[in-house]
């Protein structure tokens, strides 16, 4: 009997799974053929080998660390409930750091209102000129954190403090596409999506989106982005999405969730 | 005595869905210790495996909005794991490599004969499955040490209970000769 179909007929047996002929047949080879005797006996070894292997215990600080992210979660789903829940999904977290960022800004708005009130040329000029360097300075803070390799936490908080602008230039959109296109973590490539898709009146980012739908490998994001292209009404990715429901590469989920966007959008 | 039947894991993963994020402490009960073995085995590296399941289930509260209702769970939170431990080796710097460091995967040893002997075939087992390539050890972490059915990892992986099957069968075969060239070097 050819080797490969004899060792799959020995594990079978093993597990118990042939047929009363199947095993009639195979103890015959068992007891005529030493080879396959041997080749069992290794078998029966390993097999039994990783019944016992063993069982890992993970640490008790797992649980522990779960419950304070589920915790946090909690608290920022409570402060946010204007959100759909079936858009919760793709919700950027708020960070202590956003926090600090956006109360930073608020603090250079309140100054600069209260220098316009007080002296109306001279004084509001200053001012201007002081927040625009606030402005500049966030926004290298901003990119050094969406570029920061080391980690994806901040890469994270960088994309997130993005999604706080209300217009952003260029460069930004630019690193957040990078980010999209680029970021070894989904979750980070996520976030960027988010913000861009914030953003997506500007017909500049449309376009971009609209081309990294084609480029995108990872599901989760593939997914995010139809969702995005339908709310966002984009009729010119009907042929994308129908060329993503024929590609055999292409995960089921990303398929249902393709043949939707063309649902909605033809 | 009538006894209370527990929710199923679809009807909770449906509530945290829905909102009721408190819910998701179950689940995690549920499955973290599985998570965490399956991650343990693919990554060699219990620490690391700690970590990425730690993201596992965070990504399992970010991304509710995601779980489908009607689906079944389990392959979920799996495909999840399957996901982030890519994710991670995707990124060049954190290649896996194959090799195994024995320190990242041990307990305190064991100072009894029967239980050393066992520590030295336990040992054997994680060198030769660090041998085989992904798909090979990820097949066989989730039929034979997890105990999944070749029906589950079929759905999950998209293809035939048959194909799993046959290559179940030749990573078996791929990890025999492994660990018995293994043993014969000591």
């Amino acid at each position: 009997m050819e080797t490969e179909k004899l060792e799959s007929l020995l594990i079978d047996y093993i597990d118990g799974k042939l047929s009363s002929g199947e095993r009639a047949m195979v103890e015959k080879e068992l007891a005529e053929n030493e080879s396959a005797a041997r080749l069992y006996e290794q078998l029966k070894q390993l097999m039994s080998q990783i019944d016992r292997a063993q069982k890992f215990e993970p640490s008790a600080s797992l649980k522990l660390n779960f419950g304070k992210v589920l915790h946090q979660e909690i608290s920022n789903s409570k402060s946010r409930p204007t959100f759909p829940e079936t858009s919760v999904g793709k919700q950027v977290f708020l960070q202590p750091m956003i926090l600090r960022i956006a109360a930073g800004f608020i603090f250079v708005m309140v100054c600069v209102g209260i220098g316009y009130w007080i002296n109306k040329n001279n004084e509001q000029q200053r001012e201007i000129t002081r927040l625009r360097q606030e402005m500049d300075s966030t926004k290298r803070m901003m990119m050094t954190m969406m570029t920061n390799q080391q980690s994806a936490s901040q890469r994270m908080l960088g994309v997130a403090a993005s999604y706080q602008m209300e217009k952003p230039d260029d460069e930004i959109v630019n690193a957040l596409l990078k980010t999209l296109n680029e970021d070894p973590n989904t979750n980070v490539r996520l976030a960027a999506l988010e913000a861009l898709g914030k953003f997506h009146q500007q017909e500049h980012v449309r376009t971009v989106l609209i081309n990294a739908l084609a480029k995108q490998k990872d599901p989760v994001v593939q997914i995010s982005l139809i969702r995005l292209m339908v709310e966002m009404k984009e009729k010119s990715v009907i042929k994308e999405l129908d060329r993503i429901t024929k590609d055999k590469e292409i995960i089921k989920a990303v398929k249902d969730e393709a043949y939707s966007g063309l649902l909605k959008l033809s | 005595m009538k006894s209370e039947v527990l929710p199923t894991d679809e009807q909770i993963m449906e509530a945290v869905k829905n909102g009721d994020l408190q819910q998701a402490a179950v689940l995690f009960d549920r499955y973290h210790k599985r998570i965490f073995n399956f991650l343990a085995r693919m990554a060699m590296d219990r620490d690391m495996a700690e970590d990425l399941t730690q993201n596992v289930f965070l990504r399992m509260i970010k991304y509710r909005g995601s779980y489908r209702e009607g689906n079944k769970f389990m392959p979920w939170i799996y495909q999840l794991a399957r996901n982030i431990f890519s994710d991670h080796y995707q990124a060049g710097k954190n290649k896996y490599t194959g090799f195994l460091d024995v320190e990242k995967m041990s307990d305190t040893r064991a100072d009894s004969e029967e239980s050393k002997w066992q520590d030295d075939r336990e040992e054997l087992l994680q060198r030769s499955m660090a041998r085989l390539d992904e798909e090979q050890r990820e097949l066989l972490v989730l039929t034979r040490f997890q105990h999944l059915k070749y029906e589950e990892v079929a759905a999950m992986l998209d293809t035939t209970v048959a194909n799993i099957k046959v290559k179940v069968h030749r990573a078996i075969s791929k990890l025999r000769e492994h660990y018995f060239e293994l043993e014969k070097l000591g």
